[in-house]
């Protein structure tokens, strides 16, 4: 028997006042598969995203992580709900980076990235600051570890999400528009970061409007479009020649606005 | 129009400074006491505890929706009836933060609410459940916005505090009716009572204000 993919989702749907904004979708991403999804805005990539961690709860359908259902235990053929600590500390296993940020505002870098260890992981404070001084040295922050959220740039304050996420060391990072709120200029820093992530061999899904940093770093393109995938393809084969007519189109409006 | 009885005054300046030491007495007592509460009721309030939440919500109601004038009445006489006989301060502490409680609550639940919901679904993202949330990233954050409220909740707890002189604490109110009585001064008693509650209520906006100061 083979490994269960390390996450599949099956027939997952969001359903926001009668309106699917995610509709049906089912994918299975592989260990240290780099996944961009792109479509135009209210495709319902956000929303698939965040219905993977249980941050929304889906309507319908299914998603497993290296087998383990995100929803609850399998009894005598039957979903059990799980409680919500037990929701819990199956989230530890999935980073989430926000695309405005997040970070916790009271905090400093430092402690925005130990309290996972400390508080949901039971680590000591000072070995949580360790393992969080690590995590900034990796995301090149270590001259600003002592300062809060309010005192970094946009940039600064998305690298250290990133190693909040990585503290927790996840077995999935989900990336939701990470640098869409960000000044033109700060963008690079936080996608070297990620690029980094992904040559570490990270599997993470990336919701993106960056094309070029999407067809370099990606591994897999999803196109979403009105809650559906609607094109799932490797990076290459998706930019060169988008099957369906809306890929197409969406393609042909990206690059009209993107510099040359 | 006669002239200020200034006798009255001198007469009553020592009796009314027992009374005042009892107002702050109960007033922080309750304070303290509604305070806990209040915190507790908030959080509950802030969260997904169904019923629980159903039963704050109901409380709230019935303090906003009450004088605490009656809600002094009820629960100096409910007391006894579930068989709790408590000397005249302690029900008047109870009294007062019962009333307090349920406006510090819906301080707290505003508060929590007031934090900006990015900041949960972080929490939530690196695997805290719901309490964890609340305790450590949006309680720390709120404190700061809920200390203006919750000290205009103090000054309106201390003034309220006089209401329970119709339930024969003898604190500053009380004594003061007690001097009316004997002295026949209405008015110059009068006016030294809301002196001493006006020292008392500064020295407490100053004492919040110097606390907010160092918060921000």
């Amino acid at each position: 028997m083979s490994a269960p993919p390390l996450l599949s989702i099956r027939g997952l749907s969001k359903i926001f006042d009668e309106v699917p904004v995610v509709d049906r979708i089912n994918i299975e991403v592989a260990q240290g598969e780099i996944v961009m999804i792109v479509g135009p805005s209210g495709a319902g990539k956000s929303t698939l995203l965040r219905c993977i961690n249980r941050i929304e709860i889906p309507s319908e359908g299914d998603v497993l992580l290296a087998g383990v259902n995100m929803a609850g235990e399998s009894r005598n053929g039957k979903l059990a709900a799980d409680p919500p600590s037990a929701t819990a500390r199956k989230r530890r296993r999935i980073g989430m980076v926000f695309q405005r940020f997040n970070l916790f505002a009271h905090l400093t870098a430092l402690d925005n990235v130990a309290i996972g260890p400390r508080r949901v992981l039971g680590a000591k404070l000072s070995e949580a600051r360790a393992l969080a001084a690590e995590q900034l040295a990796r995301v090149r922050l270590s001259d600003h570890v002592l300062k809060r959220p309010a005192q970094l740039s946009g940039g600064q304050q998305q690298r250290v999400a990133i190693a909040r996420a990585m503290a927790m060391r996840p077995v999935l990072l989900l990336f939701d528009e990470p640098t869409s709120a960000l000044d033109p200029e700060l963008v690079g820093e936080v996608l070297e970061v990620i690029r980094s992530l992904a040559e570490e061999g990270m599997t993470m899904l990336v919701v993106t409007h960056e094309m070029q940093f999407a067809r370099e770093v990606g591994t897999r393109m999803l196109f979403m479009d009105q809650g559906r995938i609607l094109e799932d393809a490797a990076p290459k084969a998706f930019f060169a020649d988008p099957q369906h007519v809306r890929a197409r189109e969406f393609l042909r409006r990206v690059h009209a606005t993107a510099p040359a | 129009m006669g002239g200020f009885d200034w006798s009255a005054i001198t007469y009553a300046v020592p009796y009314m400074l027992r009374g005042a030491v009892v107002t702050i007495e109960i007033s922080f007592c309750a304070m303290l006491l509604a305070t806990l509460v209040g915190l507790l009721l908030g959080l509950v309030s802030a969260s997904r505890l169904g019923v629980l939440k159903g039963v704050v919500r109901v409380y709230v109601y019935f303090v906003r929706g009450t004088p605490a004038l009656v809600q002094v009445f009820l629960v100096y006489f409910a007391l006894p009836r579930i068989g709790l006989e408590l000397s005249a301060f302690a029900s008047g502490v109870v009294a007062l933060a019962f009333n307090s409680a349920g406006f510090i609550a819906e301080i707290v639940r505003a508060g929590l609410q007031s934090i900006d919901t990015g900041q949960s679904e972080a929490a939530l993202s690196i695997g805290m459940t719901e309490r964890q949330s609340i305790l450590f990233i949006l309680l720390p954050q709120s404190l700061r916005r809920i200390t203006p409220p919750l000290t205009n909740e103090a000054i309106t707890l201390v003034k309220t505090s006089s209401l329970l002189s119709v339930i024969s604490i003898s604190e500053l109110t009380r004594s003061a009716q007690v001097i009316v009585a004997k002295r026949f001064a209405p008015f110059e008693l009068y006016s030294a009572l809301a002196v001493y509650y006006l020292v008392m209520i500064s020295a407490l906006s100053w004492c919040s204000e110097y606390v907010e100061k160092r918060l921000a």
